[in-house]
């Protein structure tokens, strides 16, 4: 469904990401972990087309998107949400989600009436409902709190309908039952679309993924099933061993 | 003393750029945001609706000079709208409408001249110029943001303000005099004569009130909802799957049209058109106007337009030094209340239904 091959990019002597392989399954939630600076922010701006690689190919759907605009890479389905909470800050929650689901319509209706724009505006607070944010529909998205934000981000990326969706750090600046609430979130949007997640909670890692990537220094370290993951010597003595918070 | 006044204006624009999104994203916020009975869509309305009550009744309270001045300012008001939609509604800072509203001009001025005395066929042909030349122009433009863009869209407006002072088919310096005000067809129904300033200032309102309603509009489209994220946070755009070049490039355009449209019917009340019309002064008279006006309305430039061009014409009777004042006027107004009159007002009514 979705394949990384062989990618790589430096920042002058820096190489941020060195003959990475990749390989995300539909309906499964495959996770990257690593400590500061390993290379997994880099990874999802290669994808989403933030930037474009230096070599190597990305795949998506048998379809070669490396190099492609992010705008392009969105409407072929792949939808990325931000470490840094990235959503418009001077809209409602409501406009948020309908500027994402309104992207699928055909360009050439977008000077229609918004109130003659049904589909988009019901889809809107399909999602709303989906995601409780209900009763904060109308709210400026910047006076939620940091959760609600957090959860708002990931409704706008499942509001384009996504069939590959890049999670970076979800959890990031969560309390402890915000970041349970993103547990469960996860595993059942997984039933919708296939999942890849970076993220430094690694209890909730561990309880989500199906496969396991670890890197270290721009390389992938280590690869597989959680459990597996948990026991490699490698992976304990370059991560899990010690204590690596994320600032 | 007016470079000193210059110095001022800009001095003001550069701590404007700085001190904008943040003050306009809390001016906007208080407009949207639902309270008591007084939602933000009536309060505009009550606004709007004022405002054009007293621009209706105007001509009927003053005399001549008056009259003629309030064209003025519902002309300028449509350059200040020129200005104000793109900073206020795109995110554009743009120190460069005023390329548009010459360009208007001039062509108006060479048609009524030279080629026809039907209004609809120069406007054809100045939306028509106006279109390629800022389609053209905006495609290089929006490439750059923040100050660079302010930067590059002045160095276009200054490239024509020489062009016209130096071509000798424009008049030069001189500019073009003797323009006939023409008389306006409407399909048989009747027509507007525009050499009686009272059917001029009418029809100039009229105008600007097409052109508001015509913003008003778009703005309430999915394409006026994605240029409101492009300017909340633009880098986010691309990842909801669109390309925020066009849409910028669309508003330019538009944006355009309307400094255009206004330009044309400028050099009418006079008869002549001069390059003082391209000239720095006049793009940052439009400034002040829809800061002085507010920037979280799409009402707040065209207020500007008229305070503005009443409190210029006072304070030039008074004093040659009228663009000092103007000068501090608008930096009074960025460093203090940077959401302009119209931000004044909504306070006022808010707190007034709070009560």
């Amino acid at each position: 469904m979705f394949r990384v091959v062989a990618l790589s990019k430096s920042f002058g002597a820096l190489q941020a990401v060195q003959d990475l392989y990749l390989d995300v399954p539909a309906n499964s939630v495959t996770s990257i972990i690593g400590p500061n600076g390993a290379g997994k922010s880099t990874v999802f701006n290669l994808i989403s087309g933030a930037l474009t690689p230096d070599s190597g190919a990305i795949m998506f759907q048998d379809l070669d998107i490396t190099g492609y605009p992010p705008y392009v890479i969105n409407r072929l389905g792949v939808a990325r949400s931000f470490q840094i909470t990235n959503i418009f800050f001077g809209l409602t929650v409501l406009e948020n989600l309908r500027l994402a689901t309104q992207s699928s319509e055909p360009r050439r209706q977008f000077l229609r009436p918004l109130r003659r724009f049904r589909r988009p505006q019901q889809r809107a607070s399909q999602l709303v409902a989906e995601f409780g944010l209900a009763d904060r529909a109308e709210e400026i998205a910047g006076n939620l709190s940091h959760g609600d934000q957090r959860r708002l981000e990931i409704a706008i990326c499942m509001a384009s309908a996504p069939i590959l969706l890049l999670l970076d750090e979800p959890t990031q600046g969560m309390s402890p039952t915000e970041t349970m609430e993103t547990d469960e979130l996860i595993k059942s949007l997984k039933r919708q679309v296939a999942i890849l997640l970076i993220e430094h909670d690694i209890d909730l890692v561990m309880g989500v993924s199906d496969n396991v990537i670890v890197m270290h220094q721009g390389r992938k370290l280590a690869e597989g099933p959680p459990d597996e993951i948990r026991r490699n010597a490698t992976v304990q003595d370059a991560y899990l061993g010690r204590a690596d918070a994320d600032t | 003393m007016t470079k000193l006044a210059q110095n001022v204006v800009v001095k003001g624009v550069i701590r404007a750029g700085g001190l904008l999104p943040s003050a306009l994203c809390r001016a906007r916020k208080m407009l949207s945001m639902p309270r008591g009975g007084l939602q933000a869509a009536s309060l505009t309305r009550i606004m709007g609706l004022i405002a054009v009550a007293a621009a209706v009744v105007l001509p009927l309270l003053v005399g001549q000079f008056y009259i003629r001045l309030g064209i003025e300012a519902l002309l300028l008001g449509g350059l200040a709208l020129s200005t104000g939609i793109l900073l206020g509604f795109v995110g554009l800072l743009s120190l460069g409408q005023v390329a548009y509203f010459g360009v208007g001009a001039y062509i108006s001025a060479l048609l009524f001249l030279q080629a026809t005395g039907s209004f609809w066929l120069v406007l054809a042909a100045v939306v028509i110029c106006v279109s390629a030349l800022a389609a053209v122009i905006g495609a290089i433009v929006i490439r750059t943001r923040g100050v660079y863009f302010a930067l590059i869209s002045l160095a276009f407006s200054e490239v024509l303000h020489k062009i016209a002072f130096n071509t000798v088919a424009l008049g030069g310096s001189d500019g073009i005099l003797g323009i006939p005000a023409p008389r306006i067809g409407f399909a048989g129904i009747g027509q507007i004569d525009l050499r009686d300033d009272g059917q001029f200032y009418y029809f100039a309102l009229g105008v600007i009130v097409v052109i508001y309603f015509a913003i008003r509009r778009i703005l309430a489209t999915p394409f006026g909802s994605v240029l409101s994220a492009i300017r909340d946070n633009p880098e986010r755009v691309p990842y909801l799957g669109y390309n925020p070049f066009w849409f910028r490039l669309l508003a330019y355009v538009a944006a355009a049209q309307v400094a255009a449209v206004s330009g044309m019917v400028f050099p009418l009340l006079r008869g002549y058109v001069s390059p003082d019309l391209l000239s720095f002064e006049t793009t940052t008279r439009s400034l002040a106007m829809a800061l002085v006006g507010g920037l979280s309305s799409v009402l707040g430039p065209l207020v500007g337009g008229g305070v503005i061009t009443f409190m210029d014409s006072l304070v030039s009777s008074l004093t040659e030094r009228h663009l000092l004042v103007l000068g501090l006027i608008f930096v009074i107004f960025v460093m203090t209340c940077p959401d302009g009159l119209i931000g004044i007002a909504a306070r006022r009514l808010t707190r007034r239904e709070r009560k």
